[in-house]
């Protein structure tokens, strides 16, 4: 019963480990990100190979709970920071994508008011025109 | 300086009849109509009208175009801002009145409030209830009576342009503000305004979104209690 669960749970996080790995290959997750999930990846892939790991032991021991429960545990904790860290993070990007909205809409705003005061009038026509 | 801030978004019925009515009252304001990404012909029927437009890039809510139009009438060096709602019901006729009113009252900002004095207003039963529930809590806060904190008729002096440019609340930020401004030490004042039915469209908040407005501000409200105020630079 135990090696089912932990060619499943290993399988798992190979493939996790494996998905970040080509995210970061193609650039398309940044390294603080990469670095939660490669310790995610890792410590459910330390679980499954070791089940007798002192993690899972100690888990077991203090919780009472059985070891897929443990894996189970540790990899939602890990998840669950995740996605806090996430919140946090955009709720940042919102913030400053707000910002560079309206200095841009400030900077544009200037812009054509310069245009109009210092361009000849017919100047001013055509670049309306285009 | 006087500027008066028209934050629009697809008001393109409205908008010509909201400049107007500013202008016809008043020949020392200047208009600023933000425009809050509208799809519709907001922006050029505005600009027609020779109101200074800013075009945001896309659609930021409320309290994103409003302080867009704080931060330009802090950067043109503005001494008075008025904020006045696109869709008509504000009635730029008691402009006067708030001007006087933050002379006269020594305030930072004046609320322009639907519920002094004699002026009737009709609204549905949920969001009267509402209304006066912000009252309450925002009056024990701010420790001072505020009658109407979700009017959006307001005018506030260089002091609070300053705070507004800085900081302002997101989605429904109307009763923020006034916690806001409280935590900055900035005074605060009312004065009766009529209120005509809008022009055209719906209010933002309809029926079943009123609860989780009342929820959402009330939350709100409670975390702002906690947060730190912002750090203000003295202007020279």
């Amino acid at each position: 019963m135990l090696i089912k669960i932990q060619i499943i749970v290993g399988l798992l996080s190979i493939v996790l480990l494996l998905s970040t790995f080509e995210l970061i290959r193609k650039k398309r997750l940044r390294e603080e990100y990469a670095i939660l999930w490669l310790f995610t990846g890792i410590a459910v892939l330390v679980l499954s190979l070791w089940p007798g790991f002192f993690l899972s032991q100690f888990f077991v021991r203090i919780t009472g709970i059985f070891y897929l429960s443990a894996v189970v545990l540790i990899a939602f904790s890990f998840l669950l920071l995740i996605v806090l860290h996430f919140s946090v993070v955009i709720s940042k990007l919102t913030n400053q994508n707000k910002e560079l909205a309206q200095r841009h809409a400030l900077l544009e705003l200037k812009i054509n008011e310069l245009k109009k005061r210092y361009l000849p009038p017919e100047e001013t026509i055509t670049s309306s025109g285009l | 300086m006087v500027l008066v801030i028209i934050p629009a978004y697809n008001e393109e019925d409205s908008i010509e009849k909201v400049i107007g009515a500013v202008q016809s009252y008043g020949n020392q304001t200047d208009i600023l109509v933000v425009n809050d990404g509208s799809t519709d012909l907001t922006s050029p029927k505005a600009k027609a009208f020779r109101a200074t437009v800013l075009d945001l890039p896309f659609n930021l809510g409320i309290g994103g175009a409003m302080q867009a139009g704080y931060k330009y009438a802090y950067e043109k060096g503005y001494d008075i801002a008025i904020q006045v709602d696109a869709d008509g019901q504000h009635d730029p006729k008691e402009i006067p009145k708030l001007l006087q009113a933050l002379t006269e009252m020594r305030v930072d900002m004046v609320i322009g409030s639907r519920f002094l004095g004699d002026s009737e207003f009709k609204s549905s039963m949920i969001r009267r209830v509402g209304i006066s529930m912000f009252s309450k809590v925002i009056s024990t806060i701010a420790r001072q009576k505020i009658t109407d904190p979700t009017s959006g008729f307001r005018a506030a002096n260089r002091k609070a342009i300053q705070v507004f440019a800085s900081d302002y609340p997101q989605d429904y930020p109307e009763p923020e503000v006034v916690v806001l401004l409280h935590q900055c030490g900035l005074k605060m004042g009312e004065v009766p305004v009529g209120m005509s039915k809008r022009y055209s469209g719906e209010s933002s908040i309809t029926k079943i979104r009123s609860v989780y407005y009342v929820v959402k501000v009330l939350l709100a409200i409670f975390v702002d209690c906690f947060k730190k105020p912002p750090f203000l630079k003295r202007e020279g």
